[in-house]
């Protein structure tokens, strides 16, 4: 029975050390983790990093939708990709930025419950989308039918988050504007649900790439745009 | 059975009642779990070609919510890993052990079986949550909360009389290989599942490190729970089938341990250059690219005992599948390799080669070995044989077709996607180029898992009819090939 015993106490060990390394004393690290304060002399600006939270709400409705699935949330460093050189993908929207935007570290994911990295990236990053992001009736038009903004979309057209109703009066302040040929019928429009309103406000809230506290002091030096 | 008996006949005798005996044993919860699975390896694969379709067409069907990629892709993961994966592997595991130990399944039958239907019902609930809007968009544990506790105690009442046979039998002289692997992945298991579902359903919430927690889990899940079984399979059929022992006891124990010190290790390098600590990174994509060492111990070992028994590849439906699943072994440690080193990684992160690992390893590895143990195992249980070749032949060309198809078209197509996102010119573009580009790939994607449902269908009618013991009524087993009755397979080979 002894080498019963060394036999599993080998299957243990052998796994046991990464498990310990590489899951439990990180993830206790982190729970350590807190927002940390900017210094106004070195950073240039004041209050936490980071400074405004995700919508956590509409976070949700993007869980539910498997969005992940075709989009990342995550910039990398140049060395690894273009990401941080794609037009608007950070705080920079200007054509040609100087710097390219920077890849993400952990405190970007403070306070959300399960970071959405994704899975693929069948779409573009999202990380920053809130810098870049058009206004509301732009992203309720993609929501709703993502081919009447690009006829090569293989983007899903998520009609449930929306209603189609009769338009009763004048029409409602938040709905739809699409092009003629997706358009609903006469007399008839289309407007974003709660749900779709909380997505939305998730996908503005959608900003890592505010200046780390203590790096890259030179994007920090750099006025803000927008 | 390797000891040479003074009288053979009445030795033998006693040896096939023996047999017998064990398989009688284990017949109910190994053939219940074995039907369940072929069911859900059919769902999945259908959810595969809809998955597929609805990636170039998203208007395919109309824009029902409840089939959207973002949610029929993870119903497609989660049928093919806990519905078909894990259940047939718990029925090879099963009875593997049981011969190999030479121990009955004492008892505990009906928990077995109620264990079992528990574990598809709760997975009935967990697919048909993702689809109705609950998903977690944690991969592979895309099914609401409340599913992974029954999981887990499913799970337990399966491994602990697997592993109760393995400590009654363990000999420290006898060369028990594919026992080790299945004890390993018994073991590994439940303690990767609870550290994961712990980590990111019930603590307060980890950021960025739960998602590299959860690429850790389905690494370890692949390299420490498939790959053990596959690999045990292979090491028990290979020798059984051709009468030849196993090459090299050496080989195989370092095979073994460098899996198991290595496995734990990987999967982090999914999110190379993200937010996690680099060390993290880095450490997985060492631990990737060094899993080339057991992948290749254990291919050279396997390539060194099939040598010269090619014939009875040919011959036995069994054989042949192990065989392909073998040569699959090596092709998803590379492709595994690809993934993580920072050189080719970089370019394919984030695109359909992280599919393509999957499959490989999950269908061209794990189930065409799991394939080939069914083939054995169910004649032996249900008393009647195979009852057409050609059905066999058909399952498997198609599905020797439909995965080479998809592995090679993810890869390039992953390849083809790095280097559209990484190309300086597409700086200030839309996606159209690379989504476009991609398009053909995916629909290639769509007729290949159409192939494999087509296969699929096929085997599960054939499975049902052995199951219901309308199989042929004969001692010979079904063979593919005949015209080389010169080199008849060993006696064993039929046991």
């Amino acid at each position: 029975m002894t080498n019963f015993r060394t036999f599993i106490l080998g299957l243990a060990a052998s796994f046991g050390l990464p498990w310990l390394c590489l899951i439990v004393l990180p993830a206790m690290q982190y729970e350590q983790l807190t927002p940390v304060a900017y210094d106004k002399d070195k950073d240039g600006v004041e209050g936490f990093f980071p400074p405004a939270p995700i919508n956590g709400q509409g976070q949700l409705v993007y869980i539910r939708e498997g969005c992940n699935q075709c989009h990342t949330q995550m910039i990398r460093p140049v060395q690894l990709g273009l990401d941080g050189w794609y037009k608007g993908w950070g705080q920079d929207q200007e054509a040609r930025p100087t710097t390219p935007a920077r890849s993400n570290v952990l405190g970007d994911y403070l306070g959300e419950k399960y970071a959405l990295l994704g899975i693929q990236r069948v779409g573009p990053d999202l990380a920053n989308f809130g810098f870049r992001a058009p206004d509301k009736a732009a992203l309720y038009q993609h929501l709703y039918s993502p081919r009447s903004v690009h006829d090569w979309s293989t983007m899903p057209a998520y009609t449930g988050l929306f209603k189609v109703q009769k338009i009763q009066g004048p029409v409602s302040e938040h709905a739809v504007k699409l092009p003629k040929k997706f358009a609903p019928a006469p007399g008839y429009e289309i407007v974003p649900t709660p749900e779709a309103e909380r997505l939305v406000e998730y996908l503005l809230s959608l900003k890592k790439d505010y200046p780390v506290p203590g790096q890259s002091a030179a994007v920090a030096a750099s006025p803000a745009k927008k | 059975m390797q000891t040479t008996p003074a009288t053979p006949d009445t030795d033998l005798q006693a040896d096939n009642l023996r047999r017998a005996a064990i398989d009688k044993s284990v017949k109910g919860p190994v053939l219940f779990l074995f039907t369940n699975g072929a069911f859900w390896l059919m769902l999945s694969t259908l959810l595969g070609v809809l998955a597929a379709i609805k990636l170039v067409e998203p208007e395919f069907l109309g824009d029902c919510q409840y089939i959207t990629y973002g949610r029929l892709q993870p119903a497609h993961i989660n049928a093919l890993v806990y519905g078909w994966g894990i259940q047939a592997a718990l029925g090879v595991m099963l009875w593997i052990m049981a011969r190999r130990s030479g121990q009955e399944l004492k008892g505990g039958k009906s928990l077995l079986i109620t264990a079992g239907v528990f574990w598809n019902i709760t997975i009935t609930f967990g697919i048909i949550a993702i689809l109705m809007g609950k998903s977690t968009s944690i991969e592979w544990l895309e099914m609401p909360k409340f599913v992974w506790p029954v999981l887990l105690a499913c799970f337990l009442c399966y491994a602990w009389p697997i592993a109760r046979m393995f400590g009654r039998a363990f000999r420290p002289e006898g060369f028990m290989v594919s026992t080790w692997y299945i004890l390993g992945a018994c073991f590994w298991f439940p303690w990767i599942f609870i550290t994961a579902n712990v980590a990111l359903h019930c603590l307060p919430g980890l950021g960025a490190i739960g998602a590299g927690i959860d690429a850790w889990y389905i690494h370890a899940v692949i390299l420490l729970f498939f790959v053990p079984v596959g690999v045990g399979a292979v090491y028990y059929f290979i020798p059984k089938i051709t009468g030849k022992p196993i090459a090299s006891a050496q080989l195989a124990s370092a095979g073994f341990w460098s899996l198991a010190i290595l496995g734990g290790w990987t999967g982090m390098q999914k999110y190379m250059g993200g937010p996690l600590p680099a060390w993290m990174t880095s450490v997985g994509a060492c631990a990737g690219v060094l899993l080339l060492i057991p992948v290749g111990l254990v291919g050279l070992n396997h390539h060194l005992t099939t040598l010269g028994k090619h014939s009875s590849v040919a011959a036995s439906p069994t054989l042949r599948f192990i065989f392909f699943g073998a040569l699959f072994y090596p092709v998803s440690g590379l492709v595994l390799a690809l993934n993580s080193a920072f050189w080719t990684g970089a370019n394919v992160q984030f695109t359909q080669s992280w599919y393509a690992f999957q499959v490989v390893s999950l269908y061209g590895f794990f189930s065409m070995c799991v394939f080939g143990a069914i083939y054995y195992i169910v004649p032996r249980l249900s008393g009647c044989e195979w009852l057409s070749v050609r059905l066999i032949r058909n399952h498997f060309w198609f599905s020797v077709y439909g995965i080479g198809t998809i592995v090679i078209m993810s890869l390039v197509a992953g390849w083809q996607q790095g280097v559209d996102l990484n190309d300086p010119d597409h700086w200030d573009q839309t996606f159209m180029n690379h989504v476009v580009n991609s398009r053909p790939y995916v629909v290639s994607r769509a007729v290949a898992w159409t192939l494999i449902s087509f296969s699929n269908c096929m085997f599960l009618l054939h499975l049902l009819l052995m199951v219901a013991g309308l199989g042929r009524r004969s001692s010979a087993p079904t063979l593919l090939e005949h015209d080389h009755d010169d080199q008849a397979l060993p006696h064993e080979a039929h046991a």
